[in-house]
């Protein structure tokens, strides 16, 4: 019987790209992964098919590189949204795709995820970790750059009435942010939204089911699963600058609200101006379809 | 000015005088090879090692000037409390204990197992105490920790132990003989060290991951590969030799030297692992079992074999193993 070849999916990547794969510098803690579990291979394989999708399927239009630390340690945190989290992967491949050298967002995941067969190994070998304070606090002292959704899994089944609207922001990110003394990056991710409509979702089946939404969608489940893959809108994703969050949240409640609503409006801002990107975007080509 | 500092704290690091070693749970395989390492040692003057039954032959061509092997129910305190009494030991007494007599197995684990590993630990750490002992070291295992799909990606000393109340006896029973140990933690003349060591594959040694490692084939749940840090039989002596001859007290995690997923070091020794549906993985290891073909048991650790487990024992590597060298210069021999 043939065996799989995933590492033919690297053919997916142009020379350039591939030569970028090789170039990212993963600390080996023995095994061919690194303490994480993230491995090689993986990020090779991952990385061929987000790009992919990065390029000709959410065609992906992003600006805010330069406020990306190129070295060090830095809180990357967004919106989130779309019933399955291609943000997150759009955003890792963005990110990974424009810095020299190539960095890595490794998202905070919910727990839910390593749960599941076959998921929770491959997000572990994607780099993406359960989100908790130890596996935070390994991650930055190591210099990675940590992604972290604030709304919450929640928030990926947003109903479509509250299309970003952002859901009340939880607040370890500033805390640990602060203990370290690292920045927070915002960013905005507009397009997400539109890749599912979600018409409502089914909460008690999913408190039965342990999960932290079951979505009800235009095409789910009336298609099976293949009803959760996404539309093929366009991404716009913008970064902010990096905050330097208050030291003071490690000491009052308040300081802490404040500097959390300070991310949440910084990231609002970055939404405004994707959708902002957003309505040029189609100008911009209306005004070239009607013209002669 | 850093010289002069070195020089004159790196000797007190080393415990002074010669070692005489009461190893209680000598029929491991564990202790067959740590009494190999301590008797290539010249500073161990003596060893007696003890344990239920008879003498195990990896024990029996050692010097009987510097070994001896006795047998003693530990459960019985009167019987622990003459192990300090030996006409050998009367000029220069024992001033190290090594307890390493659990009996994890939960094949048949019942009241007597519990007295006896509870017991046990209460009464040897309470005559080491009387019988004014410099060191006591309890070896531990992972199987206290608590493991689930919010792992950590290192796991420390201070992390969430496994208090879940369906968890094993066997599990229980170690946190509990932990637990005597940590509450003399402070004493003054007695260093206490608890040590829990990774999962030790090779050597034929009892440990849960060698078992598994052992069956024919291996039952792995679908879709799942934690990640661990194995140790080996050789490893984790020296570690527990390091411990026994450099002065520390505390609770220590030991690990092996590398991390990475539990296929790869299933990859490395050739042996191609049988994957069934996670719900059916109990089912299928209790059938294996009762095929003659694997001793592990699924049972005892239900979800290390679908969530990582990776010892971080950085303090034990800086506090130890860091100054390993030291301790090798150093002694009659050099």
């Amino acid at each position: 019987m043939p065996s799989l070849r995933p590492d033919l999916v690297r053919t997916l990547l142009p020379e350039r790209e591939r030569e970028r794969v090789e170039a990212y510098v993963l600390e080996d803690a023995g095994q061919g992964t690194d303490v994480f579990g993230t491995s090689p291979t993986g990020i090779g394989n991952a990385y061929a098919l987000a790009y992919w999708l990065h390029r000709y399927y959410f065609r992906v239009v992003s600006a805010g590189h330069e406020h990306i630390p190129h070295a060090t340690a830095a809180v990357v945190v967004g919106n989130h949204s779309g019933v399955l989290p291609f943000d997150g992967v759009m955003v890792s491949a963005d990110v990974f795709r424009h810095m020299d050298p190539p960095r890595l967002v490794r998202f905070m995941v919910d727990f839910f995820v390593y749960r599941m067969p076959f998921i929770g190994t491959l997000f572990r070998s994607l780099g993406q970790v359960p989100g908790t304070r130890r596996n935070f606090d390994g991650l930055i002292e190591e210099g990675h750059l940590v992604g972290i959704f604030p709304e919450g899994a929640d928030a990926l089944g947003k109903p479509a009435d509250d299309r970003y609207e952002l859901f009340p922001f939880s607040h370890g990110h500033v805390e640990l942010a602060a203990r370290h003394g690292v920045p927070v990056v915002p960013y905005g991710v507009v397009g997400a939204e539109e890749q599912q409509t979600v018409i409502t979702n089914l909460q008690p089946l999913a408190r039965a089911l342990n999960l932290p939404f079951v979505p009800i969608t235009r095409t789910f489940p009336w298609f099976g699963p293949a009803g959760l893959l996404p539309k093929p809108v366009r991404y716009f994703i913008h970064y902010g600058e990096p905050l330097l969050i208050d030291p003071a949240v490690l000491e009052s409640i308040e300081a802490r609200g404040r500097e959390v609503e300070r991310v949440r409006d910084a990231v609002r801002e970055q939404i405004h101006r994707g959708l902002e990107a957003r309505r040029n975007f189609v100008a911009d080509a209306g005004d070239k379809e009607d013209s002669p | 000015m850093t010289e002069t500092t070195e020089t004159t704290e790196a000797p007190a690091l080393v415990r002074p005088g010669p070692r005489r070693l009461l190893i209680v749970g000598a029929r491991r395989k564990i202790a067959v090879e740590l009494i190999a390492r301590l008797l290539d040692d010249k500073r161990v003057e003596k060893i007696l090692a003890v344990d239920e039954g008879p003498c195990p032959p990896g024990l029996l061509g050692h010097d009987s000037g510097r070994f001896m092997f006795r047998n003693a129910s530990l459960d019985r305190r009167r019987q622990v409390d003459n192990l300090f009494l030996f006409e050998e030991f009367r000029e220069h007494p024992l001033d190290t204990v090594v307890h390493l007599a659990f009996a994890g197995n939960p094949k048949g684990y019942d009241v007597s197992r519990h007295e006896y590993n509870v017991n046990a630990a209460r009464h040897l750490l309470d005559a080491s105490l009387r019988y004014q002992i410099g060191k006591y070291v309890f070896l531990s295992s992972d199987a206290v920790y608590a493991v689930g799909p919010r792992g950590d990606y290192k796991v420390s000393e201070d992390s969430e132990l496994n208090l879940d109340p369906a968890s094993p006896k066997a599990v229980r029973d170690i946190i509990d003989a932990e637990f005597l140990c940590r509450a003399k933690m402070d004493h003054r003349e007695c260093e206490v060290m608890v040590l829990r060591p990774a999962g030790v594959i090779g050597g034929g040694v009892m440990s849960g991951l060698n078992l598994l490692f052992e069956s024919n084939p291996p039952v792995l749940p679908i879709g799942f590969d934690p990640m661990i840090n194995p140790t080996s039989k050789e490893r984790l002596a020296r570690d527990i030799q390091l411990a026994l001859m450099f002065r520390g007290k505390g609770l220590y995690n030991i690990a092996g030297p590398t991390a990475g997923p539990l296929s790869r070091f299933l990859e490395q020794r050739g042996i191609e692992p049988l994957r069934v549906p996670g719900p059916l993985l109990r089912q299928a290891n209790r059938l294996q079992r009762l095929v003659g073909q694997t001793r592990y048991h699924a049972e005892y650790q239900p979800k290390r074999l679908f969530y990582s487990l990776v010892l971080d024992d950085t303090r034990f590597e800086a506090a130890f193993r860091a100054h390993a060298e030291l301790l090798e210069l150093r002694g009659p021999s050099s």
